[in-house]
């Protein structure tokens, strides 16, 4: 009994064992071995992507290789901006092991690179691969870098990577600061930050290339791993329509006439081809240093250190932003008279006006219940339609205004493009302030509007608007970038002339040009004229109202002209943001500068000169060389030459003359020859030649032996000398060519 | 009733005892030895005819794992052996050597008689408790390894071992009383306790869970009542809830090597700590189905510390993907389920647990690794069979399955 009880469980026992060690398979190979299974498919197939991200973000060094940003030219080829080679110095300080070579390091790199040395010293404690020591470093600073890498290797070992160049590309702007608000300039990381190196960022940029490596864990090349470059691709090369001569010529005239007319707030000038859009000078005047753009002027800085500190970096970066700012499409400015151009040619290109109307003003004229004044308070009586333009006068446009009506005045005004953004290839463009949204006007809003107050407009509109009264009527989408090449010179981008519509007939065109030229010719330089050229345009003075500063009453002096006035090239807007000077009018701050600018584009842009029969006489020429000649031979090439002689002294030979060689001489003028030093001593006061006509000069002049080269209008009958080159009792030698400014006489003070 | 039923177990324990008693007297005396001479005639026949009697699948198996571990330990280690040692086949030339001189000690311990090793099952305990407090006086933050020359141990491989043997003798002893608490649960919490007390004093959180499982798989196995086992889940389970409601077990899971927290780190130190778990993590996910193909592991250039020892898997995983690292389980799971079915056909009742439990311990090795480079528990050093980089743990596995083909052999007679 017993002992069968003992082998039941005996059995029993072993049976358990079988069925346990069933069960502990099972625990083992299903559960655990499950489990395992389980948790390495979620890991591997569904956390994958997951976790290969990241372990391949550890693994892969991703280096940008810099591309090299686009070249911006002139419309002639001249580069204005550049990008050249220079190096970035990145420390891997990791590598680095005792003090003695960090304070080796961080002494001679802080040496080379003019660093503070506490600086460096304090990147090489850090136990990483990658800090960058100094950007931008010019080649003779990578010389001596290289140096110090070598001596690094030679004095320890295994330091031979721990200093590492980088190529990098600096922006040069060889003109510095010719056309700064245009080209713009770019930040520390190369990205174009104004202008046209913001606008055709993606352009200039290019594709930065790549070098992605494996890396281990120490950061060092895996030796069986591999290595993929994307080669960097340079930035597209830019062509701008600016002419860097005619930008220079015009930047030149308007610096000076914001130090002669004391100009508060800068000064536009715009020079636009009319046939095409192409802007060929766009001068913010002053400009900025394009090299070192975050430099503000003496006047800046001074004030800005006399603020309380708490205000100061405010006031920096407000004006750097004011200095940055491309006024001649960032600002709005009311047009003034300037706009009576565009008055007049929707008047007659709607008929409501002809040659023969008639318009009277009696100094003054009441709109519903503002009486409005016209410039010439003591009224101009009865004109017609040349006369209220050369007038410039107020009453007689507020009834041409009238005459059109407000719906067709702002239907024109949309037509002129005052109503949206040119659509000029630069960033910054303002759009205009109306009376309106709607573009409805009241009776008095319509009578200001046709003189050109009260709606602010930008620069490029009004040039715009201009180029269309000047070129047959075409308002066209001015423009920039003339076109983009990419490195090999396949042209990427070419700007077509892009006409937006036909705004006025080419008949009403015809006439405003000739209107607008014989307002030239009326007022002389301070309306425009520039003798042998054919020139058309209107000057405007527009008050700045509820924007002076406390205490003056402050006007924007502008004029807006093109020529020549039979074949239109180019139109030009100069504008003075508030002269305080002498004058604030447009025809004495503004047009001399267009004349003076004009005068040496047309020219340059191969624009004949013709001279009229009158202006002949007056045109100024050459002196040639007569020293050394016999005093005979002297007489005689001179005269060929078409110049009269006075010999001064007993000698044989010329040894002297005024004028001298090469210098200028009006084409009938007289040629002094000396035979000695002696005689070259004598002296001669000059006369007051102001306030005569051009016959009265001329007779003053040449009873005391003077040469007088005619400058303005000379043409017309009633030119009045207005200015000398040489004042009043001045003592020169006989022979001496002084410049006699002429004006038209009737010079208008709108 | 229910008395009575209670003094008629007593007496059968008593009874049971004393027939215990004479039947390992029987063992030891001579009839058992006039017993083994035809035996071994026979088995010379078996060794011409039929491998030695060794199982040959499980030999073939386990020469398999040594092999693919072997190329896998080398592809996963090369790199760091290369920039660290200066030698890719630093690891590689040693653990070949110690392969070969573990399959040959496998070999040589097939013919061992296993039956031998009862009288060393107590002293083997004892040896692996001294073992353990041994390593706890050497220097070093980490107190697992116990250097004897050129041998690197790990006092808790032998630990294992000796739970393993001392319970498969234990068991096989009192196979008739194992249901008591006093022959099962007693000896398993004394020996256990011991062993944990020591363990958490190293530390070695993981060498804790697998004595553990082995103790229980063991007592299991041996026949303790299942009703324990249930009571100590349940505490186990009821310990685990208070931890992690009171906070404490997210705490020790920090303390603990970071565990769980490899790809969550808050701070740069569990960020430093996490480094080896993070990037075993990466591995193992940039694996993908197929893997990137063998040798190509990206994460063996320094990113994953170590890729010879513990987290092998991990490159594996990368290198072959999920479905060659599910090829490999499945060679594991043969292998397990082999040893531990040869090992039910054994003679005798010791034969029976220590092949059962060195198999399993296989299997309970292989998913703990698993799990630890998978971040499911602390990473504290659990290698992988075959797989990880280790003289001493290889020679004493090989030696192991040396054992199960030892008794393979006597199963294998006993058919016969």
């Amino acid at each position: 009994m017993a002992k069968k009880s003992v082998k039941r469980t005996k059995r029993g026992v072993l049976q358990l064992l079988r069925m346990r060690t069933t069960i502990l398979i099972l625990l083992i190979l299903v559960i655990g071995f499950g489990a395992i299974s389980v948790r390495l498919a979620y890991l591997q197939l569904v956390s994958g992507p997951y976790l290969q991200e990241k372990a391949v973000e550890q693994q892969l060094v991703d280096t940008t290789v810099n591309s090299k940003r686009g070249t911006i030219y002139d419309a002639k080829g001249k580069v204005l901006a550049q990008s050249a080679s220079v190096w970035k110095v990145v420390l891997a300080p990791a590598y680095l092991e005792t003090n003695a070579q960090r304070k080796y390091v961080a002494k001679n790199l802080a040496k080379i690179l003019d660093l503070d040395y506490k600086d460096v010293y304090n990147k090489t404690k850090q136990k990483i691969y990658y800090v960058v020591i100094k950007r931008k470093i010019e080649s003779d600073e990578r010389e001596k870098i290289l140096k110090l890498c070598e001596k690094i290797n030679k004095k320890f070992d295994g330091l031979s990577n721990v200093i590492t160049l980088f190529d990098d590309y600096r922006r040069y702007y060889p003109y510095d600061d010719l056309a700064s608000s245009v080209i713009g300039f770019t930040g520390s990381d190369d990205q174009g930050l104004e202008g046209v190196e913001y606008e055709y960022d993606k352009y200039l940029t290019g594709t930065p290339g790549r070098i992605i490596t494996a890396r281990n864990a120490n950061q060092t090349d895996m030796p069986f791993q591999y290595e993929q470059n994307v080669d960097a691709k340079d930035g597209n090369n830019i062509t701008l329509t600016i002419d860097e001569t005619v930008q220079s010529i015009a930047e030149k005239y308007m610096k000076q006439g914001l130090v002669d007319n004391e100009v508060v707030n800068r000064g536009v000038c715009i020079i636009m081809d009319v046939n095409t859009g192409g802007i060929l000078a766009m001068v913010t005047a002053d400009g900025y240093s394009l090299n070192n753009p975050y430099d503000l002027s003496d006047a800046d800085l001074a004030s800005i250190r006399a603020l309380p500190k708490k205000k100061r970096a405010e006031a920096e970066s407000a004006a750097l932003g004011a200095m940055w700012r491309n006024k001649a499409i960032s600002d709005t400015y009311y047009p003034g008279s300037v706009f009576k151009m565009c008055t007049a040619s929707m008047a007659l290109n709607e008929g409501v006006v002809s040659d023969n109307s008639s318009f009277y003003c009696g100094g003054s004229v009441k709109v519903y219940d503002h009486t409005i004044h016209c410039h010439y308070t003591a009224g101009h009586g009865s004109q017609n339609l040349f006369q209220a333009i050369t007038n410039s006068c107020n009453p007689a446009f507020i009834d041409i205004g009238a005459r059109v009506g407000a719906e067709r005045f702002y239907k024109y005004y949309q037509a002129f493009g005052f109503s949206e953004p040119t659509g000029i290839d630069l960033p910054g463009e303002s759009d205009d302030l109306f009376f309106s949204e709607d573009g409805s006007m009241t009776v008095t809003d319509l009578a200001v509007a046709s003189f050109g107050q009260n709606f602010s407009i930008t620069p490029i509109q009004m040039v715009t608007a201009c180029a269309a009264v000047a070129n047959g009527g075409k308002l066209l989408q001015p423009y920039i970038v003339k076109s983009i090449t990419d490195v090999d010179g396949n042209v990427v981008k070419k700007t077509e002339t892009t006409v937006k519509r036909q705004v006025i007939s080419e008949s009403v065109s015809k006439k405003m040009c000739d209107y607008l030229e014989r307002n030239t010719i009326q007022g002389g330089v301070n309306n425009g004229y520039i003798s042998g050229y054919r020139v058309g345009g209107k000057t405007g003075t527009s008050e700045k109202i509820g924007q002076s500063q406390k205490g003056y009453e402050d006007y924007i002096a502008s004029f807006c002209g093109f020529a020549p006035a039979d074949n239109p090239q180019v139109a030009c807007l100069v504008f003075f943001d508030t002269p305080r000077g002498a004058s604030y009018y447009g025809s004495q701050v503004s047009a001399p500068v267009f004349v003076n600018i004009m005068s040496e584009v047309l020219p340059y842009l191969e624009v004949q000169a013709e001279y009229t029969d009158d202006e002949k006489q007056y045109v100024d020429t050459v002196a040639g060389s007569y020293i050394g000649l016999s005093v005979k031979k002297a007489q005689e090439l001179a005269k060929s030459d078409g110049f009269t002689t006075t010999i001064k002294g007993d000698g044989k030979k010329v040894v002297a003359q005024i004028p001298y060689s090469a210098s200028k001489i009006p084409v009938d003028g007289n040629i002094v020859l000396y035979t000695d030093k002696e005689s070259k001593k004598q002296k001669i006061e000059v006369p007051d030649m102001v306030g005569y006509s051009v016959s009265t000069v001329n007779e003053i002049a040449s009873s005391v032996g003077l040469n007088v080269s005619f400058s303005g209008v000379t043409s017309s009958s009633n030119a009045v000398s207005t200015s000398q080159s040489i004042s009043a009792g001045e003592t020169v030698n006989e022979g001496t060519v002084i410049t006699v400014e002429f004006s038209g006489g009737t010079v208008v003070h709108d | 009733m229910a008395p009575q039923v209670e003094v008629m177990r007593r007496a059968d324990v008593n009874r049971l005892y004393d027939e215990k008693v004479n039947n390992s007297r029987n063992r030891r005396n001579a009839p058992a030895q006039t017993q083994t001479r035809p035996r071994k005639r026979k088995l010379r026949q078996r060794w011409l005819e039929r491998g030695m009697g060794l199982d040959l699948p499980f030999l073939l198996l386990v020469l398999v794992l040594v092999i693919i571990g072997m190329i896998m330990m080398f592809s996963a280690s090369y790199p760091s052996a290369y920039y660290k040692l200066n030698d890719s086949y630093y690891y590689v030339r040693r653990q070949m050597f110690y392969a070969i001189i573990g399959v040959a000690a496998m070999l040589g311990i097939s013919f061992f008689n296993y039956n031998k090793l009862h009288k060393f099952s107590f002293p083997m305990l004892m040896l692996s408790f001294a073992t353990l407090v041994l390593v706890l006086f050497l220097p070093g933050n980490v107190h697992r390894w116990i250097e004897i020359g050129p041998i690197n141990i790990q006092a808790s491989e032998i630990m294992k071992f000796a739970i393993i043997l001392f319970f498969a003798h234990w068991g096989s002893l009192y196979y008739d009383k194992m249901q008591y608490a006093r022959y099962s649960v007693l000896p398993g919490i004394l020996i256990f306790g011991v062993t944990a007390v020591l363990l958490i004093l190293e530390p070695h959180y993981s060498g804790i869970v697998i004595t553990a499982i082995l103790t229980v798989i063991m007592l299991y196995i041996g026949g303790m009542r299942v009703k324990y086992l249930i009571i100590g889940a349940l505490l186990l389970g009821v310990v685990i809830v208070i931890a992690w409601a009171t906070g404490i077990l997210t705490y020790a899971m920090q303390r603990m090597d970071g565990w769980g927290q490899a790809l969550v780190y808050t701070t740069e130190d569990m960020w430093q700590t996490t480094w080896q778990t993070r990037n075993s993590l990466y591995s193992i996910g940039s694996g993908g189905l197929f893997g990137l193909g063998l040798g190509q592991s990206r994460q063996k250039y320094l990113y994953l510390p170590e890729p010879q020892n513990d987290f092998v898997f991990a490159i594996v995983c990368e290198e072959l993907g999920f479905v060659g690292a599910l090829i490999i389980l499945l060679i594991f799971a043969l292998l397990v389920w082999r040893g531990i079915t040869l090992s039910l056909r054994a003679k005798d009742r010791f034969g029976k647990l220590l092949g059962i439990g060195l198999s399993s311990q296989i299997g309970v090795q292989v998913v703990l690794n698993i799990l630890v480079i998978t971040d499911w528990l602390p990473n504290t050093g659990i290698s992988l069979p075959f797989f990880s980089f280790g003289g001493s743990s290889l020679i004493m596995l090989l030696a192991q399955m040396g054992l199960i083909l030892s008794i393979s052999r006597t199963a294998n007679i006993e058919k016969q």
